[in-house]
């Protein structure tokens, strides 16, 4: 491995990490906030959580993108 | 593979002690047979084990009518009745029974493909190859386009490229995002979802068991190493169980967005 090689490594690790903060903390929201929905309204609890995993699907692609390009790199 | 080889490749000699194998390692595989002069690889057996996989549960499952089914066969009940309804007709209406026995086979065959991550004696999941997701993603993209040209006629496109209930001037910007977003960042991000979910799967169940097996036979001090080598094994048991739900739900999200993809193109108002 050159020296680029393993700087090159290291840049990508940090974008990495930094395209995980954004979903990180969208999912969080997401997930927090389904939870307050389920527990006020429990009969909506299906409706609710479907729409949740839409939510996270849709968030967590910004993520996923990140750690295939970390790979790419 | 050879796991000593792959965990002692040290060179002595410089200060760089050991160069780790590359991940794409983890993800060749070698030419099983050959027919007809087309070479076969373990991941094209493995597609095909899936697909027989799945005719054959669904064959075995509802091969009895009967009052009371047996109880792999209401498991398989269960499995389509949630397809069928929370997904086909719970997202795209009425209209959805006419697309469910695509959502079907959707479902069931993506999730063979990611359950052989954990079959032991396989552990290799077919929809960590980018080729999988790819060909399903475009299926669906193929699916919806066409859903929304025979519903809306040209229309469809029209409503994209130029949406009336936006202010004039930004007519056109709006179209472009539009047009952009839905016929090429879609299918990308369905295809990327399931493959880096399942890729980030395979290499960190490879990176526990393997760093478990290396520790427990790789050095000289059996029982303390030994000790914690079993703890790499017992938090890979934690991973192997985060998986399995990741698996199935990474099968129904897939199916989900394709249903919900083409309840967009179905009904444009919403």
């Amino acid at each position: 491995m050159t020296e680029i090689e393993i700087t090159k490594g290291a840049i990508a690790l940090i974008g990495y990490g930094l395209a995980a903060i954004g979903p990180g903390v969208g999912i969080g929201i997401l997930a927090g906030n389904a939870v307050q929905a389920m527990a006020r309204q429990p009969e909506a609890a299906g409706m609710v959580r479907t729409t949740m995993f839409l939510g996270i699907a849709f968030t967590e692609a910004l993520a996923l993108i990140g750690f295939v390009l970390f790979f790419l790199a | 593979m050879d796991l000593e080889i792959l965990a002692f490749e040290c060179e002595t000699a410089t200060d760089v002690v050991c160069t780790p194998p590359f991940v794409n390692e983890l993800f060749e595989t070698t030419t099983v047979f050959t027919v007809f002069g087309v070479d076969v690889n373990r991941a094209m057996l493995l597609m095909i084990v899936a697909a027989v996989a799945v005719v054959a549960i669904l064959f075995f499952a509802l091969r009895k009518r009967s009052v009371v089914p047996s109880k792999f066969g209401s498991a398989v009940e269960g499995l389509l009745t949630l397809v069928k309804d929370d997904i086909a007709t719970g997202i795209i209406g009425p209209e959805g029974t006419k697309y469910a026995p695509y959502l079907i086979s959707l479902f069931l065959f993506i999730l063979v493909g990611n359950l052989m991550e954990l079959t032991p004696g396989i552990n290799f999941p077919i929809t960590s190859r980018m080729g999988i997701p790819i060909f399903l993603a475009l299926m669906t993209w193929v699916i919806f386009v066409f859903a929304g040209f025979k519903k809306q006629g040209l229309g469809y496109l029209g409503h994209i490229v130029w949406p009336k209930d936006v202010p004039i001037a930004l007519r056109w910007l709006v179209g472009i995002i539009e047009f952009v977003s839905i016929f090429l960042v879609r299918p990308f991000s369905l295809a990327v979802r399931l493959f880096a979910n399942l890729v980030a799967g395979h290499v960190m169940l490879t990176l526990l068991l393997v760093t478990g097996y290396v520790y427990i036979t790789g050095f000289s001090n059996a029982t303390f190493n030994g000790v914690f080598g079993l703890m790499w094994w017992v938090l890979a048991l934690a991973i192997f169980l985060f998986e399995a739900v990741v698996s199935i739900l990474q099968a129904y999200i897939f199916t989900l967005l394709s249903a919900v993809y083409i309840q967009t193109s179905v009904h444009p108002e919403h």
